[in-house]
């Protein structure tokens, strides 16, 4: 016996002195966000999380500027263009593209490289076509005429249509993402081989992968813009999906930032000496009301749900501050958001009244399907019985069913179902693409995402001609028709948009936060 | 050459219960609920882009054909390709497995040594302090449930005391090698290993007991042995065939147990893959992941039966 505890005593005594790991070098950055991600190919990669990496790989013509943080809408600065030019009827965009610029593999870009991209994102014909890219760009190419090369630095894009978002559109991603691959890599190493081969023109360059551990990605020494030239050589990002794995890790110092801590943690992390930085995004907590559901057809009912939600106090307890709350569709950073907008004021007792007079006195029971969502949202069901106990107080007895984010969102394009009032989930983006899946009668069961039945044509031709707006002021002003129709038929309200929260270790220096669903890492440094 | 032959002949018991694993895992992924071209194309998807990739990938085929042509690609080692990631699972695997069978092999390792130790301190000294001691011990390794031992060693020996690693295989950065890896290792192997432990030492002990009760053992008392040298000479060679038989039958259980370890130590094994994947509804991944636990577990049990079958002294 003592000898056995002697041999164990004496090899977890020589364990913990191996342990002592080699000295990090001092220019390696070690990111956990909050799940592992899909695929690097631009044109076929998926979620928020994905574009974090995605976006430090690739450039397109437009970028956004996230290296400033702050609350305003990200500015769209030029990238792989240096300028444009959008014809009168704003149908056609002439982009003037950066000279001198090459992919990392060394392959010249221009006019023939952007071309070669839009063959593969949009033409089924194409050599390189990739099958996946027109239903996951939609959002960005739905007006797409043509494109043209004009000369070796001048390529032309044109649409059917104005769209006063396309911009915006071209420098985000999320749902694929409209960057450039560099055409050789692609002849070489075919559609399938730009996953272990991503090779873009961005300010860092891919180094390995390994599916289900990390994404190692290191700095272009040969990057054109000096002002987002890397301040750390090379960053590691890590999925953990184990939100108290993340933050020990964090506490332990294996990684320098996570995404999302939980809400309740943030006191403990700070007291290790952990930063936490804050920011806004364009996410939000939607709220879908069942417009066939023989009680909340009345608009009164669906009225009454709206003004027994206290959405102040659930953004300052359920997320401990870290949001703020909102109001009807749309969302914080996203175009023609108002904060002073109000769908509804919080009344239980006038709410109460309207039921009455919608012939409910003593209020019904009713099914709340949720999510327990994915990424960045924090104890969603904490939320639902938030909203059931506020919606007690008017006397509606809502049940709760929660389900894994995959069955929900078939749940919801096969729309809501039968005894099922009230169904909610995170959404928003910077651009308002996201609401023709949600309001439009296009997006009805079967379709994604209006799960509700909301059937109101008006929608198709509001956001239609909100794209079609010349000006920001004209596009803002189509929204906001858009938001008070939803507002007075109260079919979808919202009630708080999380703010993005992240934690770093001490000694890291500039990380910011845009109002965006992905980050910029190029400022970031370590002491 | 009994043993050969006895070794095929299990082996052949083996296939028709590997072709009814592929049956259940094909079908059992049929049964969750979800569209899998949704999956792919993401919410924005028109429906006819659905249906184009739904005809291309052949799930508008009846199920007796998609089943057809899976298990023809999985008999030339193609498990298909992932949904999330669009590589061969079989290329996302392989590495992923090995990950496994490291964690496996090191809570092997833990469960026979510790196990047998154990049985080897308590069956001797029967109803002795030590022996309730070990007795007890065992109780409480076999109660304690993975994820919550996992969390607390992780809080106080990796957290607190800082004497491991909270998650990964090696460090991130400027990690690698093999003793990072033990250092990596300790603890989720640890975890896995406590409840087999449990059931090891338990079952070895009773056996050792009844190999101590034998008349032969009191001839050797009346030799003068020692118990040292009863316990070492003839106690513990006749527990050995029960030993391998339960300790065979861990590697099954262990294998599957390193699925609940793996998630909370962030290990990149099978574990973590099988987890990532159900979350992302990559369904050649999930099924991938399903078939080789089950083979694991089969092959594992086949194993253990020949080794067994070469320890007993009775059996050729």
């Amino acid at each position: 016996m003592t000898r056995l505890g002697t041999l164990l005593r004496g090899s977890v005594l020589a364990f913990a002195l191996t342990a002592t790991t080699p000295a990090l070098a001092e220019t390696t950055l070690v990111v956990a966000v909050e799940a592992d991600f899909s695929r690097m190919d631009p044109a076929a990669s998926r979620t928020w999380n994905t574009f974090k990496v995605v976006r430090h790989i690739f450039e397109g013509f437009v970028e956004e500027d996230l290296t400033k943080g702050g609350d305003a809408v990200p500015e769209i600065v030029p990238a792989l263009a240096t300028s444009w030019e959008i014809s009168e009827d704003g149908k056609s965009y002439t982009f003037k593209l950066r000279e001198g610029v090459t992919f990392h593999d060394g392959t010249p870009w221009n006019a023939e490289a952007a071309k070669f991209n839009m063959d593969r994102m949009t033409n089924p014909d194409f050599e390189y076509f990739v099958p996946t890219a027109p239903g996951l760009l939609s959002w960005v190419f739905m007006d797409l005429a043509g494109y043209e090369v004009v000369d070796e630095y001048t390529f032309r894009i044109d649409l059917k249509q104005p769209n006063a978002e396309f911009l915006r559109r071209l420098s985000a991603g999320g749902s694929g993402a409209p960057r450039m691959v560099s055409p050789e890599a692609v002849k070489q190493f075919g559609n399938d081989g730009i996953e272990d081969n991503p090779i873009g023109t961005g300010p860092f360059k891919f180094v390995e992968r390994v599916v289900g551990e990390k994404v190692v990605i290191t700095k272009n020494e040969a990057y054109w813009n000096p002002d987002r030239m890397p301040k750390t050589d090379t960053i590691v990002l890590r999925g953990i999906p184990e939100v108290a794995t993340r933050e020990l890790a964090l506490m332990a110092g294996e990684v320098d930032i996570i995404g999302t801590p939980s809400p309740d943690s943030i006191e403990t992390l700070q007291g290790q000496g952990a930063k936490i930085v804050t920011g806004k995004s364009p996410m939000f907590y939607v709220l879908w009301i069942n417009t066939k559901d023989p009680h909340f057809s009345d608009v009164r009912v669906r009225q009454a749900v709206c003004m027994a939600i206290n959405r102040e106090d659930m953004a300052k307890f359920q997320r401990k501050g870290f949001a703020v709350p909102t109001w009807g569709i749309l969302n914080p950073g996203g175009p023609g958001y108002d904060p002073a907008f109000r769908d509804c004021e919080y009344d239980p007792e006038g709410a109460k009244a309207l039921l009455a007079e919608a012939g409910f006195p003593d209020g019904f029971e009713t099914r709340m399907d949720w999510t327990f969502g994915g990424g960045s949202d924090v104890n969603t069901k904490g939320d639902a019985e938030w909203l059931q106990r506020d919606l007690e107080k008017i006397g509606i007895r809502a049940s709760i069913e929660m389900f894994d984010n995959n069955t929900f969102w078939d749940m919801m394009t096969a729309g809501m179902r039968e005894g099922t009032g009230l169904t909610s989930a995170s959404w928003g983006e910077s651009t308002f693409a996201w609401l023709d899946q949600v309001v439009t009668t296009t997006a009805l069961p079967q379709n994604c995402c209006n799960s509700g039945y909301y059937e109101n044509p008006l929608m198709d031709q509001l956001l239609s001609e909100a794209r079609a707006s010349a000006t920001q002021e004209e596009l803002d002003a189509k929204l906001h028709e858009v938001r008070d129709i939803v507002a007075k038929d109260m079919a979808f309200t919202s009630y708080y948009a999380a703010n993005s929260v992240y934690a770093t270790g001490p000694t890291v220096t500039g990380f910011v936060l845009a109002p965006q669903h992905w980050i910029d890492l190029t400022g970031v440094a370590k002491e | 050459m009994h043993l050969a032959l006895f070794t095929l002949g299990r082996l052949g018991s083996a296939i028709p219960v590997l072709i009814g694993v592929t049956v259940v895992v094909f079908l059992s992924v049929q049964l969750v609920p979800g569209d899998i071209a949704l999956s792919i194309l993401g919410r924005m998807a028109t429906q006819e882009q659905l249906a184009a990739l739904r005809e291309s990938m052949g799930l508008d085929r009846p199920l007796i054909v998609q089943y057809g042509r899976w298990f023809a690609a999985l008999l030339q080692g193609d498990i298909g390709v992932s949904l999330a990631q669009q590589l061969p699972v079989a290329q996302i695997l392989v590495p992923k497995i090995w990950n496994s069978l490291i964690l496996m092999a090191g809570s092997l390792f833990l469960v026979l040594t510790i196990g047998f130790g154990l049985a080897v301190i308590s069956a001797p000294r029967f109803r002795s302090l030590t022996d309730r001691i070990v007795v007890a011990l065992t109780l409480v390794f076999a109660s304690l449930p993975v994820f919550w031992l996992g969390i607390i060693l992780l809080y106080f020996l990796a957290f607190k005391l800082k004497l491991f690693p909270i998650s990964g295989m090696y460090d991130v950065v400027g990690g690698g090698g093999f003793w990072d890896l033990i250092h990596h290792l300790i603890l989720p192997a640890s975890v896995t290993a406590a409840s087999s432990i449990a059931v090891v030492a338990r079952v070895t002990r009773s056996r050792m007991i009844d190999v101590l009760n034998e008349p032969y053992i009191l001839a050797a008392k009346a030799r003068g042995l020692t118990r040292r040298q009863i316990v070492l000479r003839h106690a513990v060679r006749n527990s050995l065939a029960t030993f391998a038989s339960i300790g065979g039958l861990q590697i099954g259980y262990l294998f599957g147990g390193v699925v609940f370890t793996e998630i909370i130590f962030n290990w990149p094994g099978i574990g973590m893959q099988l987890y990532d994947a159900i979350l992302a509804r990559d369904i050649p991944m999930i099924q991938g992941c399903v078939l080789v636990v089950a083979v694991v577990f089969v092959l594992g049990n086949l194993m253990s039966d020949v080794v067994v079958r070469a320890l007993d002294p009775k059996g050729s």
